[in-house]
């Protein structure tokens, strides 16, 4: 282990707030309140979401950064934030149209979204939907494993 | 396999500046990290070791000698300096948060004689950081 390289990864917090509701067109009214509970619950409710980027790649010598902060904020703006931020993912989100938008299906889609940033390679995102609750993607075996 | 971590915050200035670049590049690559006079941040550090408890003390590795180490290889060196000017090991690269947890790094494993080293989480502000890693441990599920 010792002969190993040394990885570093560039980590970077983003925040957005959005409504959703969970709820699955195939299951009734009864199945879906036992199993989602309030939050079923009919006009949505909503999060103060944190998005965690983390990114790994060659430090650039001359700058000493794996990837340029503006060029990745910039890129989060563009391909999340705009779109997801103050937005209802239900009614809002095309990808949400017939997916639940629970906050694993939104680590999906989001990593979808950030996986063709260009200065280095996404390793992970990690959102927090509250401060108890976080879910983390990779990209990796359980990409496809969508409702829809 | 048991990860234990250890917090400590310091204080610190630096500046962003390549003097193999024009003045231009060195403002437009670094924005106002390029000011001439540096500027600073309270910078959180995480320190995870991974290791089996002793079945004795039941302990990965004495907090109290990593507190210690801590102390000496990075608070005495880092805290309340200025980064480009001041820590040697810095000398020549960009004070950046991933050189930083880097070089963090490399004081601190050679010191980690219980455990191993697992993580080094270097936070520049709440929502900046940057992890370093021996390649083969992972971030997740490791």
């Amino acid at each position: 282990m010792k002969n190993n390289a040394l990885r570093v990864e560039l980590g970077r917090r983003y925040r957005f707030a959005a409504s959703h509701r969970l709820h699955a067109s195939q299951l009734s009214e009864e199945e879906n309140y036992r199993i989602f509970g309030k939050c079923n619950n009919p006009h949505g409710h909503g999060h103060n979401y944190v998005l965690e980027v983390s990114l790994s790649g060659k430090m650039d010598p001359a700058t000493g950064m794996i990837a340029n902060l503006a060029d990745l904020d910039a890129f989060v703006e563009r391909q999340v934030l705009e779109e997801f931020d103050h937005c209802s993912f239900n009614e809002d989100v095309t990808a949400f149209r017939n997916i639940v938008p629970t906050t694993e299906n939104l680590s999906i889609e989001i990593f979808r979204r950030l996986k063709s940033f260009p200065h280095a390679k996404l390793e992970r995102i990690r959102i927090e939907e509250t401060a108890k609750n976080s879910f983390e993607y990779s990209g990796d075996h359980s990409e496809g494993a969508r409702l829809d | 396999m048991v990860l234990l971590t250890r917090k400590i915050e310091f204080s610190a200035s630096h500046l962003y500046h390549n003097p193999n670049l024009s003045a231009e590049e060195n403002r437009r690559i670094f924005g106002k990290c390029n000011n001439p006079h540096g500027h600073g941040h309270n910078y959180t550090l995480e320190v995870t070791v991974a290791g089996e408890p002793d079945p004795v003390t039941g302990m990965v590795l004495d907090l109290k000698e990593l507190k210690e180490i801590l102390e000496r290889e990075v608070m005495e060196r880092m805290d309340h300096r200025h980064l480009n000017y001041e820590v040697p090991e810095l000398k020549g690269q960009i004070p950046t948060c991933e050189n930083i947890a880097r070089v963090i790094w490399q004081l601190l494993e050679p010191r980690i004689t219980r455990g191993k080293l697992h993580r080094v989480r270097l936070y520049e502000s709440p929502d900046l950081f940057a992890d370093c890693y021996r390649d083969g441990a992972s971030g997740v599920g490791n």
